[in-house]
């Protein structure tokens, strides 16, 4: 019996996802990260950026999607030219910085690579959760490019937006608290003047 | 991934209705008198089976205190998942609730329920909560506020419209559709600002004239077969106490000011339902109207409201625009010549700068030359803001379908979404998958296709009954289809690049969960 109810729970469970399921494939937006999730495909689950800087077409991969602290990764960058889809050759170098507004930026050199079949192949291992900015930099016709990619290593704290959000609102209702207050006493007082002008007008009349 | 574009039988039935419509305004048939509906409303506590039901849900405070309770858990679940849970946009909760359901949702909600969901708004509801709370709707409240007169540059829709656009901006530039942490970011945001406003001004001014997405709902709302409105006129022109604008002991005071014997549109009423609450007369109740009555007859123009409509025309076409794909070649090619890179932010800025300037700048030129065929001595401002309520229903018509297909398309999975909201150790999807959800969505996409096209023949046609009513009053009757001719052709166009753009295959905001079910 238990197991007949638990076979109907199933097809209902199973009517329901078929009814409201879907594909997963982002739009993508230039410079925004997109995830690359097929089980399908011959590389790993990773997550990649693409942009424009100047005369080149820039993608950016990280395997894994999502990297923890430990765990090495690697980031591939592809880098063709707009008018032909050239490769562009060269060397290029990459930093890590931690991607803070204020604050030290701590920035390091991760490495040089020389394009490997098409690819620039930079391996990285990170010891602390934390959202990363690499740059990747490199000079074409005289002219130098600098690229910054977002790498989110391990969990994000993500509470700190709601922290500051309550402590804006906490301010917020104890200034206008303290406001009203103070309008309060100052109508009291107020009252009060115009009661005792009222009273000695009295007494001297 | 794009969705398919509207077939091309679908695009011929509807440049016909359009041509033969337009020809028959030419011929100087008279669409402004036909109504499909001759009583001009039913009230719907009156109504046989459902009746006595809308009128427990609109006098109880009840349901509307549950519903909103309702609509806050998930706004946190939002906030709380977009800040914790996994970044990849179609597998946290955030992104798909919030631009998937919510967003693409909204506006299909309008089409029948006017302005209801200003009624369970967590925005307000958390603001009112903080800042005037009452407590299990006794009669005592906590008044937190300054209750400050807005500056004068403030009672407008001039920081709805800023709002608007700057929202616009946020969701198709820099891509906050796509990032669940952005998604969180924003909502604390919104809610911060409503918090602020309400504890520094009077009424709802954040309702009023700072929300985006509630002065959007308004102005379509005028387009809603629903609205709040005195049973008897003649009750309120004799009433001296103003219940419905002051409130009473127990029930709050309109939070827009808005006076229901006066009300003749739903551009500010939030459908909070405290005016059929406090009134003394039970004097006020929902009604149902002929679709789109008040754009055509009721609603007055007013120049910063007009702008507002012109732009949101504007802005709802470069939605569209955005997600075809030819947008993005265009994007690149320009950031190239300009030296953009990144996020091409500034590209893409301009881009919305072109978007909102070329159709405004078209209207303008349009206004002048009806003008002109006029020879009228209204003010240019006059006609500009009368005849601006002809653009509201092609951009209400392309909104809809456009969010059609987002919301048919992209927003389902989220039964699975919500047996695990942060999408943590999502499994990847593959073929199997793709082949597993292909025939599941909620409507075939030739029901898809074929609401897409009422909507634009509806968009259409009420445009031209705006038209024609509006022009009638505006000029003498003799001269109106010469008049009317400029606008005429410029709503032709305007439904012509909505329907070119519904036929091009359209890229995906983003895509829904799509794993099968374990239990398999």
């Amino acid at each position: 019996m238990i197991s007949k109810n638990n076979k109907y729970l199933k097809l209902i469970f199973l009517v329901v996802a078929v009814f409201i399921s879907a594909q997963a494939l982002a739009h993508h937006v230039l410079g925004r990260p997109a995830y690359s999730l097929n089980e399908d495909s011959n590389t790993p689950p990773s997550m990649q950026v693409e942009t424009q800087i100047g005369k080149y077409f820039v993608t950016y991969m990280v395997y894994p999607a999502f990297p923890k602290p430990g765990e090495r990764g690697r980031v591939n960058v592809y880098a063709s030219r707009i008018e032909n889809g050239d490769s562009y050759d060269g060397k290029m170098s990459f930093k890590v910085s931690n991607d803070v507004f204020f604050g030290d930026k701590n920035e390091e050199f991760l490495g040089s690579q020389l394009i490997d079949d098409g690819v620039y192949r930079q391996g990285f291992e990170f010891k602390d959760n934390g959202a990363y900015i690499i740059t990747a930099s490199f000079e074409s016709d005289g002219e130098p490019y600098s690229i910054d990619f977002p790498l989110q290593v391990g969990e994000t704290s993500g509470m700190g937006p709601v922290l500051i959000a309550l402590a804006v609102i906490v301010f917020i209702l104890i200034s206008v608290n303290v406001v009203q207050r103070r309008r309060l006493m100052r109508e009291k007082i107020r009252v009060t003047r115009g009661s005792g002008n009222d009273d000695s007008e009295n007494s001297t009349v | 991934m794009t969705h398919p574009g509207l077939p091309d039988i679908w695009v011929y039935i509807i440049v016909s209705f359009m041509l033969i419509l337009s020809l028959a305004v030419i011929l100087r048939f008279n669409f402004s008198d036909f109504k499909l509906i001759k009583k001009s409303s039913v009230t719907l506590a009156k109504l046989w089976l459902i009746g006595a039901a809308i009128q427990y849900l609109t006098k109880s405070r009840w349901p509307l205190f549950i519903l909103k309770l309702i609509t806050v858990a998930f706004f946190l679940l939002v906030i709380y998942a977009g800040l914790m849970g996994t970044p990849v946009p179609e597998r946290n909760i955030a992104t798909v609730l919030t631009w998937n359901i919510w967003w693409a949702g909204l506006i299909i909600s309008i089409f029948f329920l006017g302005s209801a969901w200003c009624a369970i708004c967590p925005w307000d509801a958390l603001a009112t909560w903080h800042v005037k709370p009452r407590l299990w709707f006794n009669n005592w409240r906590l008044n937190n506020s300054l209750e400050l007169t807005p500056p004068r540059w403030m009672r407008s829709v001039w920081p709805a419209l800023i709002m608007f656009a700057g929202l616009t901006w946020l969701e198709l530039g820099y891509g906050v559709t796509t990032s669940p942490y952005a998604t969180a970011l924003l909502s604390l945001v919104m809610v911060v600002l409503a918090i602020i406003s309400l504890a520094l001004y009077k009424n709802k001014a954040f309702c009023h004239y700072i929300c985006p997405v509630g002065r959007t709902i308004g102005f379509y709302s005028q387009l809603a077969p629903v609205e709040l409105r005195p049973l008897n006129k003649q009750i309120c022109v004799d009433c001296k106490t103003l219940e419905c604008f002051s409130g009473s002991e127990t029930v709050d005071a309109c939070p827009t000011k808005l006076v229901m014997g006066r009300l003749t549109q739903n551009t500010y009423c939030t459908s909070c339902g405290n005016c059929v609450q406090s009134c003394p007369s039970d004097n006020v109740a929902w009604r149902l109207r002929a679709p789109s009555q008040e754009a055509i007859e009721s609603a007055r123009p007013h120049w910063d409201e007009a702008w507002f409509m012109l732009v949101m025309l504007a802005l709802t076409s470069f939605h569209g625009v955005t997600m075809m794909e030819f947008w993005e070649q265009g994007l690149r090619s320009f950031a190239q010549k300009i030296g953009d890179s990144g996020q091409l932010l500034v590209s893409f800025s301009s881009g919305l700068i072109l978007s909102v300037l070329v159709p405004v700048a078209i209207y303008a030129l349009v206004i002048e030359l009806t003008r002109r065929l006029s020879k009228s001595q209204l003010s240019y401002k006059k006609i500009f803001s009368s005849l601006v309520f002809a653009t509201l229903p092609l951009a209400f018509a392309y909104h809809l379908a456009h969010n059609l297909n987002h919301m048919i398309r992209e927003s389902v999975g989220a039964s699975q979404l919500l047996l695990n909201p942060l999408g943590t150790n999502v499994s990847y999807s593959g073929v199997a998958d793709e082949l597993f959800i292909k025939n599941s969505m909620l409507l075939s996409e030739n029901t898809i296709f074929s609401l897409q096209a009422l909507l634009m023949m509806f968009g259409f046609w009420v445009a031209i009954k705006v038209l024609q009513h509006r022009s009638k009053v505006l000029f003498a009757d003799s001269k109106t289809v010469v008049t009317m001719m400029p606008v005429l052709l410029f709503v032709f166009a305007v439904n012509s690049f909505h329907l070119w753009m519904l036929m091009q295959p359209m890229v995906m905001r983003i895509g829904a969960l799509c794993v099968v079910p374990s239990i398999l």
